[in-house]
């Protein structure tokens, strides 16, 4: 450790610079549009934005399907990081480079393939029709289903990683342990694995709750003016009606979502002696 | 052997859900027929053709080629002294330049894009070049500092009191002793940010203005009017450029464990 | 200060921000002696060695190598050198490069350059290793790395960070020896930090044990092993059975008590050697509660109205078992007298 502040002050001063002025700075001033109007400190804006049922309707659907996703992605996550984990070492790193794949692909890409599976004459679509599931094929682009299965597909392998690292780090002979002393298999998750992998779960469950609520290309391709959510209102009433107001509430309200998650995760995982 | 089974279907079946995807842009992509369909009714190589014949697209490819190489080059420059700092020297409220210099991560891209438009670009009147390279530059800069960070703090301080005591000065024991052995950290920190920055939509999705976009923009836009197979055939060489690079990085950097 | 000393500490204070390390301390040291700092961690002894290293910046006074005033002199142009605990080598150059890396940056080029790095390694025993990494070493070979890479430096001193504690019995042993022959070698005055008594013991010519940033004693070793000045240092080189005076009565950890003799001038405490407390006959009677065979001795433990005792016998004289009652003597001639 060097002693130096003048040194440490220069060579941290660029970089923090930067953020502040570049970054911090206009983020401010854009929240405080939403407080400061005319000329007034007011919550007004926020009184007008609940009061308007689309809003409050676009305010819960993001709510709902970012838990819907989180839900579903822990579930589905469990089931994928046990198989993994138990994978001889070998397989086990490619099975992890296989899961992460996806987060190097463009979401853009990742979102338009679901465009084409999910659409009228997707194949998806042809199946259903053709096993007899359905008479005529259902409307699946443009509806809250869509959005769902998109953002689980971008944000689940996020839950994964973490919960394969959760598991890792559990003691090896747990499982065992509880099976010897006549645990069933829902006693094994629900008494043993859940509570020594709970630190993974929040860590995953964070980012794919926060991910999935400030979304953007996902809602916006798959959902469209049909399913708004939180993020592409905002695009929207930016674009369509210049209306900053609303823009600075809405960023208000992700950001406080975003930064209690991550607190949240923080406070947890620093009263459990994390590292 | 039942019980086996059981496990590794939820296994297969994520994969499935997980790679599925990639595997139908790619052959809808390599389709021969006019519309976006899969399984596609032949293939042929001529939506692939197509794209590089797409002016817009060559365009936007070279913004955002840009932007990836350049941006995530002055991140690093911005970011590398810092984490330097951070791991070596008693930063006065190293905390809070923590935050600050981390908090693009934290939040949403399009509150980034937004802001920096309204108060930071219009009241400069900069040019959009300029403005999506600085929101780039900002938005890769925690990455930047996370991942170079790591490696410093694997990498004992005491090699650089060594080579000072064998008479080099700070900067020469950074240079000669410190950088050498964070490479593998550094480049990592730049192919992240590479990526991050080339599939980045949100932070761009203001400042795009019409002559100036980057290509995930563009290919949103492409999509909206055009119902063909040149975005999925764009989309799959977009994908495996990101594959490549990221296999060839983990194969000489091990990659992923700085990630 | 006289004519052989090489360095020298005046009034030498240490802190982090508000928390003095080393209070101002005073030492000397000769040209060609071999200093060991001894003490437990926090005593200061390591913050003691960066601050003559240029490693830290002393709150206050001087310090003084070979006649001038180093105190605000960089690191780098100090010629100190300082092998690390760690042994800090640089896991990108090859063995040859990390012995090259001070000499070049001091301007040696080409068969020059060779010549003094693969002389520095022959002389650490190392000459077909050059061009090895740093991770393909053992411990001890690595250190040798480390040690031959300060020497070409030519340091007016080497220091030293528990230069033995990274290594096993016998490469101790080894290192050791190698140790005293460089330093000999090259009438190199050495410091060297360490918490272990044994090893400043065998390796120095002196000893100054540290305890709270300042020096508690001085002196060879013989002079620390066999008269301790005070309670802490009686402690340090394993007098086991240690008492404070007080009011002419003795106490450990249990009841005061007088001797039958008188104690000398100006005593603040006794402390007996365990071999030096008499079983058998005595006015002191205490249960054995603890025994054990160690090849030459039988390490005994008592339990007494003073506390425990600790007392150990020639392996030839007839075993205790355990429970069974003893009678023992303290005896002013067989203690250290405390003066401090």
């Amino acid at each position: 450790m060097f002693q130096s502040r003048v040194e440490a002050m220069a060579l941290v001063l660029p970089a923090a610079l930067f953020a502040g002025v570049v970054f911090l700075l206009p983020v401010v001033v854009l929240l405080a549009q939403g407080v400061h109007i005319d000329g007034q400190w007011t919550l007004s804006a926020y009184a007008d934005f609940f009061s308007k049922p689309l809003n409050r309707t676009v305010f819960f659907r993001t709510l709902r399907l970012a838990a819907l996703v989180t839900v579903i992605a822990a579930i589905v996550g469990y089931a994928a990081a046990y198989a993994t984990v138990s994978l001889p070492e070998k397989s086990k790193g490619r099975m992890i480079g296989l899961i992460v794949l996806p987060l190097m692909i463009s979401p853009v890409a990742r979102t338009y393939a679901w465009i084409v599976l999910l659409g009228r004459t997707g194949i998806i679509n042809k199946a259903l029709v053709a096993v007899g599931l359905s008479d005529e094929p259902i409307r699946f682009l443009f509806t809250e289903t869509a959005v769902t299965i998109g953002l689980l597909q971008l944000f689940l392998p996020l839950m994964i990683i973490a919960l394969i690292s959760a598991l890792e780090n559990m003691p090896r002979d747990a499982v065992p342990a509880a099976r010897v002393l006549g645990a069933n298999w829902f006693q094994v998750f629900w008494k043993v694995i859940l509570p020594l992998t709970r630190e993974g779960l929040i860590i995953g469950g964070t980012l794919v709750f926060t991910g999935s609520m400030t979304a953007y290309i996902t809602p916006a391709i798959l959902g469209g003016s049909k399913v708004l959510m939180l993020e592409t209102l905002l695009y929207q009433r930016v674009t369509v009606a210049n209306d900053l107001v609303s823009a600075s509430v809405i960023a208000f309200i992700l950001m406080a979502m975003a930064f209690s998650a991550n607190f949240l995760l923080k406070k947890i995982a620093s009263a459990r002696g994390g590292k | 052997m039942k019980s086996k089974f059981f496990v590794f279907l939820p296994l297969a079946l994520t994969l499935i859900f997980l790679i599925g995807p990639f595997i139908v842009i790619v052959m809808a992509g390599l389709s021969s027929g006019n519309n976006l369909a899969f399984p596609p009714p032949g293939l042929s190589l001529k939506w692939v053709i197509k794209v590089f014949s797409i002016e817009s697209f060559r365009d936007s490819f070279a913004v955002s080629m840009f932007l990836a190489i350049f941006g995530t080059l002055a991140a690093l420059i911005l970011g590398i002294p810092a984490s330097y700092a951070m791991s070596r020297y008693k930063v006065p409220g190293a905390e809070t330049v923590r935050l600050i210099v981390s908090s693009p991560i934290i939040v949403p891209g399009i509150i980034v894009g937004l802001a920096l438009l309204r108060y930071f670009v219009v009241p400069l009147s900069l040019s959009i070049t300029l403005a999506l390279f600085v929101a780039h530059t900002a938005l890769i800069l925690p990455y930047a500092v996370r991942v170079v960070s790591a490696s410093l703090n694997n990498l004992r301080s005491d090699i650089e009191e060594a080579a000072i005591l064998l008479g080099a000065s700070r900067a020469g024991a950074f240079f000669r002793v410190v950088l050498p052995n964070i490479r593998g950290g550094v480049l990592s920190a730049f192919i992240l940010g590479f990526v991050t920055s080339f599939n980045q939509v949100p932070v761009s999705l203001f400042l795009s203005g019409p002559g100036v976009r980057t290509l995930p923009i563009d290919m949103i836009g492409y999509m909206e009017t055009t119902y063909d197979p040149s975005v999925a055939a764009l989309a799959a060489l977009l994908a495996f450029l990101s594959i490549g690079i990221v296999f060839v990085a983990e194969r000489f950097l091990g990659f992923t464990r700085y990630v | 200060m006289s004519e052989h000393t090489l360095l020298s500490l005046n009034d030498l204070s240490l802190s982090y921000g508000k928390n003095t390390v080393v209070d101002r301390l005073n030492l000397e040291i000769a040209r060609g002696e071999l200093i060991a700092l001894l003490g437990p961690s926090g005593c200061g002894k390591t913050t003691t060695m960066r601050a003559i290293a240029g490693l830290m910046t002393p709150s206050g006074g001087k310090i003084v190598l070979d006649g001038r005033d180093i105190t605000r002199v960089p690191p780098n142009r100090r010629e100190v050198g300082l092998m690390f605990q760690s042994y800090a080598l640089f896991p990108h150059l090859s063995v040859f490069e990390n012995v090259a890396f001070g000499l070049k940056l001091k301007g040696v080029r080409g068969a020059t350059l060779s010549d003094r790095v693969n002389e520095g390694l022959r002389a650490v025993g190392l000459g077909g290793y050059a061009d090895r990494r740093p991770a393909d070493l053992s411990g001890g070979q690595q250190q040798r790395v480390a040690l031959a890479r300060s020497l070409v430096m030519d340091p007016k001193v080497l220091l030293l960070d528990e230069p033995l504690s990274n290594l096993d019995a016998r490469l101790r042993l080894e290192m050791r020896t190698e140790l005293q022959r460089v330093q000999r070698a090259n009438d190199l005055t050495m410091v060297f930090v360490t918490h272990d008594q044994s090893e400043a013991l065998s390796l120095a010519d002196r000893i100054v044990v540290m305890q709270d940033g300042a020096i508690e004693q001085l002196g060879t070793p013989e002079d620390i092993y066999n008269r301790p000045e005070s309670a802490f240092v009686a402690d340090f080189v394993g007098f086991e059975n240690i008492f404070t005076l007080e009011g002419g009565k003795l106490t450990g950890k249990g009841e005061a008590f007088a001797l039958p003799e008188p104690l000398p001038e100006g005593a603040k405490g006794m402390a007996w050697r365990p071999r030096f407390v008499r079983l058998g006959d005595g006015a002191f009677r205490g249960t054995v509660i603890g025994a054990a065979f160690v090849g030459q001795m039988r390490e005994y433990v008592l339990e007494t109205p003073i506390g425990q005792i600790k007392a150990d016998v020639d392996a030839g004289e007839p075993a205790h078992s355990l429970g069974k009652e003893l009678a023992f003597d303290l005896r002013v001639e067989d203690a250290v007298v405390l003066k401090r």
